[in-house]
């Protein structure tokens, strides 16, 4: 593996940790100067661990420069124009492959790291959590994040080491005239309703049906219905379907931090890799917990699981790789283009 | 929470009412047939309605220098404000009052306010006497994103959580304080940061949809009334018009395609595209009512019209209170 640089490059969803469920559960808020606290503590122990260069994207919160003010270093924030939007988010990973970024750190909730999926693809990825009902990024603190970014992106821990491939719901609706590809990296969500709203689905009622490629009992929100009684981990092949409704067993869920409900499974059914589900008729989809787009009557969904999602880095392991390398001596602090041991 | 088509068209005639008064006062006011300051609420209509939606008539709300869409938005009657506005004496204060103090306490609309942030600490006034009455009532804050650097606003907030009162604070965070932007004001970019800092939770919600806001307005106000205490609404909004109602004055404090960007996520139309797109409403159904709320917005400015002016007699009349009471002594 060569490198001209070892880029990290950061994204921070400013609007991740805020919305409606902070009123109607315990849900943790996330304050910007705690994401502003994140972002420099990766920035500084990126230096630290080896980074060259730090890409951030730019944000309407100004989170990127204020996270960045008087740290030492080569730190670009891109120049990029801002809708205020996820696909601010979807931008700046693009912008991210095109520099030849070697590792991604995202702070945010699974939408986030769906945004960096739909921009970069193969986006080698550490996803830090500032959501709510968060599977895919986990609670990282930005210390090990920027360390373990640093040290993938310099080459000095291999990425094929460290990451794995993710798996990703990957859906297409055609609605009318309308054809659209998107993606979910942990669940697609039916819901009836008619309206996208306040965005978080908190009705168990409205739910109808979720397709779900990780669904663990220690996760919170829609992911943990399948969780509850048929977990499918992150690393297993293929994903779960549930369709919810009169007949079957009734599972306590926790659809929001702290908050509990009964929902009835009409059906559930294990979906092997790359097997097809199609769904008709009028819903609203929800992508990894939000309600985000409309499905008309005339419309029609189809959706299947692969493994084709962001190479998610593991940064313990990261770590203690770096570690039985003495990568933390003082004599290895700068590491150098080539020096990778794994 | 799934909204009623009763509820969806009761929220959408509070956007389209707010939107044909305001609409109407700012071309009176080109045309110098109302006196004194005007600041419109045009863009923000989901935001009052979404809000007032939620409330029981009997609850209360107080309001900024931007009132009008409050108090229409509680059920405001268009003659009586548009007499206002014009200084007539058929107006809700008397037309002594105007645009910044009007008011109507039957609906539990506690007044305008030309003074910035003093809103507030009269609504937890008001959730002090509603907890200490025991009838259930809620009170509502609206204030603007400028306001929060004001103490007034923070001394509302400490003391409404300090006595867990049943308030709800609604933001309307608009990104300007007058004509200066919110990043040059303050340090922070979310007014719902400062909830925690009073111990209570907050919320964002997109200001541009009235759903948005109706279903975080529903769980506030229920949170309030069952005694859960204060909570922090902020709506992201936008005002269409200046700070004030007067168009074309050649303010270039915010660039036009900024403008022209929010009215491409109006409130009021995209709400009826979907409620259209749902099937709960007709193209011909929303005009009718277009139409019918037109014909109210005419037939209150023939009202002020028609309406005289106080006469001079009656400068001192209404000013000040008569105590019926004095502290410490039986009345």
């Amino acid at each position: 593996m060569t490198r001209t640089a070892s880029i990290v490059g950061m994204i921070v969803n400013p609007n991740a940790g805020k919305d409606i469920r902070r009123l109607v559960t315990p849900a943790t808020h996330t304050s910007d100067v705690t994401k502003v606290g994140i972002v420099r503590r990766a920035i500084v122990a990126a230096f630290e661990s080896g980074a060259s260069k730090v890409l951030l994207m730019p944000d309407n919160h100004r989170l990127a420069e204020r996270a960045s003010d008087r740290i030492k270093g080569d730190i670009e924030v891109l120049d990029m124009p801002l809708s205020g939007s996820r696909f601010d988010t979807i931008a700046a990973a693009h912008v991210f492959c095109q520099a030849q970024v070697g590792a991604v750190i995202a702070l945010g909730g699974d939408g986030t790291s769906r945004d960096v999926a739909i921009g970069w693809p193969d986006a080698p990825l550490i996803a830090i959590s500032t959501g709510t009902n968060n599977v895919f990024p986990s609670a990282i603190d930005g210390t090990s994040a920027g360390a373990a970014a640093a040290f993938v992106a310099s080459g000095a821990v291999c990425l094929s080491v460290v990451a794995r491939r993710s798996k990703k719901v990957v859906v297409k609706i055609d609605d009318r005239d309308k054809s659209l590809d998107d993606l979910a990296l942990v669940d697609l969500a039916f819901i009836n309703s008619m309206f996208v709203g306040a965005r978080a689905v908190r009705d168990p009622h409205t739910v109808h049906a979720v397709i779900s490629c990780v669904a663990t009992p220690a996760s919170t929100g829609l992911s943990s219905i399948a969780g509850r009684i048929h977990p499918v981990g992150r690393w297993e092949t293929g994903g779960v379907f549930v369709r919810l409704g009169a007949g079957g067993r009734k599972v306590r869920v926790p659809l929001a931090p702290g908050s509990f409900t009964t929902m009835e499974i009409a059906e559930v059914r294990r979906l092997g890799e790359g097997e097809k589900i199609s769904l008709s008729g009028k819903t609203v989809l929800a992508f990894d917990g939000e309600r985000d787009l409309p499905v008309s009557a005339f419309g029609t969904v189809t959706a299947h699981i692969e493994a084709t999602g962001p190479l998610l880095i593991d940064v313990e392991q990261t770590l203690v790789l770096a570690a039985q390398a003495l990568m933390f001596d003082e004599t290895a602090r700068h590491i150098s283009e080539g020096n990778h041991v794994y | 929470m799934e909204i009623s088509t009763t509820k969806q068209f009761d929220l959408h005639r509070r956007m389209v009412r707010i939107r044909l008064f305001e609409e109407a006062a700012g071309r009176l006011a080109e045309a110098n047939r109302l006196p004194g300051f005007l600041h419109l609420y045009v863009g923000e209509e989901a935001v009052a309605s979404g809000v007032c939606g939620a409330l029981n008539d009997d609850d209360h709300i107080t309001s900024t220098h931007r009132g009008h869409g409050h108090l229409v938005a509680k059920g405001g009657d268009f003659n009586r404000m548009m007499a206002e506005l014009m200084g007539k004496a058929t107006g809700y204060c008397k037309g002594k009052g105007g645009s910044m103090h009007i008011s109507d306490t039957s609906l539990g609309m506690l007044g305008a306010n030309g003074i910035v942030g003093a809103g507030s600490p009269i609504a937890v006034g008001a959730a002090f006497a509603n907890r200490y009455r025991g009838r259930g009532q809620v009170a509502v804050a609206f204030f603007g994103d400028g306001s929060t650097n004001i103490g007034a606003f923070h001394e509302a907030a400490n003391m409404a959580c300090a006595l867990h009162l049943p308030i709800v604070f609604a933001c309307e965070n608009n990104e300007y304080g007058e004509f200066t932007p919110r990043h040059k004001t303050m340090a922070i970019t979310d007014i719902v940061d400062r909830a925690a800092g009073y111990g209570m939770p907050g919320v964002i919600v997109d200001g541009m949809d009235v759903i948005a806001v109706h279903e975080a307005a529903v769980e506030a106000v229920e949170r309030a009334r069952q005694g859960g205490g204060p909570s922090l609404i902020e709506a992201k909004t936008y005002r269409y018009y200046n700070h004030h109602g007067i168009q074309n004055l050649g303010l270039k404090y915010r660039p036009d395609e900024e403008v022209a960007t929010w009215k491409q996520r109006d409130p009021i139309f995209t709400f009826e595209d979907r409620m259209i797109e749902n099937g709960v409403a007709t193209r011909e159904k929303v005009d009718e009512i277009w139409a019918e709320l037109r014909q109210d917005i005419e037939t209150a400015i023939q009202f002020a019209d028609d309406s005289p002016y106080p006469t001079p007699d009656q400068i001192m009349v209404d000013v000040y209170t008569k105590s019926s009471t004095t502290i410490g002594t039986k009345s």
